[in-house]
């Protein structure tokens, strides 16, 4: 009678354990349909298209002529001994290093001082959120207005103080500031509202802790609100990151590349690639390797700044 | 550790006057709670001391300075938060070494004081975990370690085991006593639970609505409540109070009840004939007896150690804490006898305490 007892009891939990199973089976067999309708709008929209920009890579495809040969990856080899792509990998990783971070140190000392601030902080943040309202063509055309030669705004601003403004468009190196400059103007407000929302999140007693704990402003900022939103700043670099990469509209209303190719980014010969020379082959495989650059500095983002240290 | 003294202290909210002229003197070493309802201006005031509030009028001293003007960081103190308010993103170790490795103290004495407080607390498995790996015991003991590696001049404890189930509320309770046992640090707690106050005070200010109803020690409070709140808050259950006229009979007073039932003043207490007051009796204080009010049962709570008998009498509600009652019934009849050397009087009108 024991021996019953006993066997029974030893069988029990696993066939429990097996029929949790089944049943868990069971519901995610009828949770899958629910997730078809996005799971097939992203298959199209999204790994479609970016098979099809795969597979193209791997052919000469010429759009005017309609040509199409089979290279294997020969478009890749051709893209890695090609100067201009160096040239374009380098100026744009400079452009997105410089862009996102003047709008993560500008964006942070602006969302402190408005969670400093008691009061106005909602009107502050609509009229900081403005640039970012507006359509970036639309918003370059604002700062070419600025930014233009002799009778642009910031050029009238210095001769009004008797300075000589620089070439802000046409110099090579200044081009590259400006469009640094203008990528900040028009996100930094981005990085505003989320990095302001992200220190809000932060446990108010936490910092009342380390005031008694005789930590000073700059420490409590530094050692225990921004480690404490690590995944929102890797969340919003990561996105900004991403964005910088694909800089297209700005600068083609800007500068269109130039001066010379002082301001061409990857996506912008990758635009002249496909559209002014119609070599789409070529195009998408430069396609498919800024793909892969950007998420390597994603990951690289996500597994330096999001580690979230005793929450993962 | 220090005395803290706080004296004329106000405090505004806008409009709302939350903290009313309140003093309080907290001699060295003692572990003094800071109890009363929600809203009563208790944790308000322990951020004053802690420095996270600003002090409208009035003074804060700590150890004989005032520190009014002073920051959060120096006035020595060290405060366990009701949420506890550790840093995620530290381990155990790093939390407790926080604020020695601020103020730049060498590595081996940091290292010293952490395994100091560790051994104490019974962290020392737990120092290289973080927050999240913890239970809330745990957490509750990290948040006092970081206070004790500061070996500040008092500790600021804010409803520190609000979080808490009930048997590890009462181990905390037991080992924050101890705590402050060996180490006599002046110690000002706040809770809204009178039962951790009862438990754990040398000494218990009860507030309500930014007013210092009575203080002194926990016994005290018990036997000599100095108005109807103070002695409607101390105590679980509470009082109960029933209303009466004081009546001069046979040159004895008496305190007349209604429905017959007449009762002795209590000991130590005056009432003017014709006054009207209230009878206030724990309901530890009753015993079932020949004379005295005869109630009806309503319901009956065994508790193991007494049985609580829900009562009415002349349309109010009693309350007594019976033992060996385990034959009443509810809708019985009984009659309970108060013990009127433990009884109270308190003025109806005022709800001050009448002393003779």
């Amino acid at each position: 009678m024991q021996l019953t007892t006993a066997g029974q009891d030893a069988v029990t939990p696993a066939l429990r354990k097996s029929a949790a199973r089944r049943a868990r089976r069971a519901q995610h067999r009828r949770l899958w349909p629910f997730l078809l309708p996005s799971a097939l709008v992203a298959f199209f929209i999204l790994l479609y298209p970016l098979g099809y920009a795969f597979y193209l890579s791997l052919f000469n495809y010429y759009l005017d002529t309609g040509a199409s040969t089979f290279v294997g990856f020969a478009n890749y080899a051709d893209l890695f001994t090609d100067t201009r792509f160096w040239a374009a990998l380098t100026r744009t990783i400079g452009i997105v290093v410089a862009a996102v971070g003047l709008e993560f140190c500008v964006g942070l000392t602006v969302a402190y001082g408005l969670y400093r601030l008691t009061f106005g902080v909602r009107a502050l943040n609509l009229l900081m959120f403005l640039p970012h309202i507006i359509t970036p063509v639309v918003a370059a055309l604002f700062l070419k207005w600025i930014f233009a030669g002799r009778w642009g705004l910031l050029d009238s601003l210095f001769a009004t103080f008797g300075f000589f403004a620089p070439d802000w468009l046409g110099d090579p190196a200044w081009a590259r500031v400006t469009v640094v400059l203008a990528d900040a103007w028009q996100f930094t407000p981005f990085m505003i509202l989320v990095l302001f929302a992200g220190l809000n999140t932060v446990d108010p007693s936490q910092i009342e802790a380390a005031q008694i704990d005789g930590a000073s402003g700059r420490q409590i900022l530094f050692r225990i609100m921004l480690p404490s939103i690590a995944p929102i700043i890797a969340f919003v670099l990561t996105m900004r990151m991403m964005d910088a990469f694909r800089y297209f509209d700005t600068i083609y209303v800007l500068t269109g590349g130039g001066p010379g190719t002082a301001t061409e980014t990857v996506t912008m010969q990758t635009y002249a690639l496909a559209f002014r020379l119609f070599q789409i082959g070529k195009a998408s495989a430069l396609g498919v390797v800024t793909l892969l650059i950007v998420l390597a500095f994603a990951s690289i983002i996500v597994a330096t700044v999001g580690r979230r240290k005793g929450r993962t | 550790m220090a005395a803290v003294h706080l004296s004329g202290i106000n405090k505004r909210f806008g409009e709302t006057h939350v903290i009313r002229g309140v003093d309080i003197d907290i001699e060295d070493g003692m572990f003094c709670v800071l109890v009363g309802p929600s809203g009563c201006g208790k944790s308000t005031l322990l951020r004053m001391v802690a420095g996270l509030e600003a002090i409208d009028e009035g003074e804060i001293s700590i150890g004989g300075t005032v520190v009014n003007d002073r920051p959060p960081k120096q006035r020595d103190i060290a405060m366990v938060f009701q949420n506890y308010a550790l840093y995620p993103h530290m381990t155990v170790r790093e939390n407790m070494s926080f604020a020695l490795d601020l103020a730049k103290r060498p590595k081996a004495e940091i290292e010293k004081q952490v395994k100091r407080a560790a051994d104490i607390l019974g962290l020392v498995p737990y120092l290289d975990r973080y927050p999240r790996q913890l239970s809330g015991g745990q957490r509750q003991r990290v948040a006092m370690g970081r206070a004790i590696v500061r070996d500040p001049q008092v500790f600021l404890f804010d409803e520190p085991l609000s979080n808490l189930d009930a048997k590890l509320r009462v181990q905390m309770r037991t080992e924050i006593r101890e705590l402050h046992q060996r180490l006599r640090t002046t110690s000002i707690y706040v809770t809204h639970d009178q039962t951790e106050a009862m438990t754990m005070a040398d000494r218990i200010v009860v507030l309500k609505d930014g007013v210092v109803e009575q203080s002194g020690g926990p016994l005290e409070l018990y036997s000599r409540p100095a108005n109807t709140f103070v002695a409607g808050f101390i105590g679980s259950p509470s009082m109960n109070f029933m209303p009466g006229i004081a009546r001069a009979s046979g040159g004895t007073m008496q305190v007349d009840l209604g429905r017959g039932a007449s009762l002795p003043l209590p000991a130590g207490s005056r009432a003017d004939d014709g006054q009207a007051v209230l009878y206030g009796v724990r309901p530890e204080h009753f015993q079932l007896g020949a004379s005295g009010l005869a109630v009806e049962v309503v319901v009956v709570e065994p508790t193991g150690a007494d049985t609580q008998l829900y009562c009415r009498f002349d349309g109010h509600d009693v309350v007594a804490a019976i033992r060996d009652c385990a034959e009443c019934r509810s809708g019985d009849r009984i009659v309970l006898a108060p013990d009127s050397r433990r009884a109270h009087l308190f003025d109806a009108a005022s709800g001050l305490r009448l002393i003779a």
